[in-house]
């Protein structure tokens, strides 16, 4: 079981890393340690919207341009949500070798899907 | 009214969530999506996207414990996880495709046809496994895990692989779709249907929950849908809330909460169908 293991093992870490981006970032953000894109007084108007009407309302990124955006308080909580959504490929690449031939396969089509999500969405 | 006032809002409603769900047995994820679109004045857009995180976050910090104490199956995940990953993008895309009245409707009547299914759902400790299937054997999806309650070795293998691949599919898409967790759904798939012992379906379906909502989770980043304000005092107060439920686990009738937790699904689902028919 040296696959579940390691499975297991790259799991636990990427996602404390994950959490404690996340919660930093968070915490970067509510208490004004970096300028948000949108203030969340502004944001409390608009939270009602559908998710295009409020991205075009505010002109905020899609896809990854929230990449360019890592400066503002609000959007570089994006990171540690990226990063908790991208724990799990990694950990499937990891385990690759110590699979059977049936199962790599089976992996290396689930990291093709994962990537396709992240990138083709 | 401030808008402080609402991600404090929200952080107790999840942190309550996360409580009953523990003790009723049920994900909170499936909680998550139908009080808080019922109850906070967000779109039911980044309600899913929420509500998708916070059944990831959920079952991604779970996992590794589960993985390592042999209580989760990653061999038994992969294909199935595979084939649910596929459709909760699929489920995901519609989700933005439709209209939003469409996806509350769909979604109340999700949420009463899940409360039903919770009410019947039937599970067994250790069901009884004859021939393994072809795919299953292929794919070695049997082994031995530790049960410490006993402290017996447990060996499992299942069966109906191909009609699990379907119904994995279909949990999938619905995951994706409203950004429900599918814990109701994979524990009695993996249980009653392939016949895996209910302690290691329990900690299979949350490994998988891992793989299939991180799919989903792509698409409602792309979008533009995660809003930090209602994400994160979601994710900590479901987390917290989780760990205080365990905690309550051994003074608490979990009968009799789990009956509240459908009732107040049904009433949810109710108030979801009705508002999406816009009455």
């Amino acid at each position: 079981m040296r696959d579940q293991e390691l499975y297991a093992r790259w799991l636990g870490v990427g996602t404390r890393i994950g959490f404690v981006v996340l919660i930093v970032s968070f915490f970067v953000y509510v208490f004004g340690l970096l300028e948000p894109h949108v203030q969340p007084r502004e944001l409390a108007r608009l939270w009602g919207m559908p998710v295009d009407r409020y991205v075009a309302a505010i002109n905020g990124p899609t896809g990854w341009g929230w990449l360019r955006y890592l400066g503002r308080g609000d959007y570089l909580n994006y990171l540690g949500v990226a990063l908790l959504a991208s724990v799990t490929a990694v950990c499937y690449a990891r385990v690759i070798p110590a699979l059977t031939r049936v199962q790599a396969v089976i992996a290396a089509l689930q990291i093709a899907v994962l990537l396709g999500a992240a990138l083709l969405s | 009214m401030e808008w402080w006032i609402w991600p404090l809002a929200l952080f107790a409603v999840t942190f309550a969530i996360g409580v009953v769900a523990v003790l009723a047995g049920v994900g909170g994820g499936v909680l998550f999506v139908p009080i808080v679109g019922a109850v906070f004045p967000f779109h039911l857009d980044f309600v899913r996207a929420a509500g998708l995180l916070v059944a990831l976050t959920s079952s991604l910090s779970a996992a590794p414990s589960l993985l390592a104490g042999g209580l989760a199956s990653l061999r038994l995940a992969m294909p199935l996880a595979l084939v649910g990953s596929i459709t909760s993008i699929v489920g995901a895309l519609i989700g933005f495709a439709l209209p939003t009245g469409a996806v509350q409707v769909a979604l109340g009547a999700a949420i009463l046809a899940i409360a039903a299914f919770m009410w019947r759902a039937g599970r067994s400790e250790h069901p009884r496994v004859g021939e393994p299937d072809a795919l299953a054997t292929a794919l070695q999806m049997h082994g031995v895990y530790r049960d410490e309650a006993t402290g017996r070795d447990v060996h499992w293998k299942v069966h109906r692989t191909p009609a699990a691949l379907v119904v994995f599919a279909g949990i999938g898409l619905l995951a994706g779709m409203f950004g429900l967790g599918a814990g109701w759904a994979n524990v009695p798939a993996f249980n009653l249907l392939m016949g895996a012992p209910l302690k290691l379906s329990v900690g299979t379906s949350g490994l998988l929950l891992s793989v299939v909502d991180t799919s989903a989770a792509w698409v409602y980043v792309n979008r533009g849908a995660v809003l930090p304000l209602v994400v994160v005092p979601s994710i900590l107060g479901a987390m917290l809330g989780a760990k205080i439920g365990a905690r309550l686990l051994h003074v608490t009738p979990g009968p009799v909460v789990r009956n509240i937790v459908l009732a107040v699904l049904v009433i949810a689902g109710g108030r979801a169908l009705l508002k999406g028919l816009g009455i």
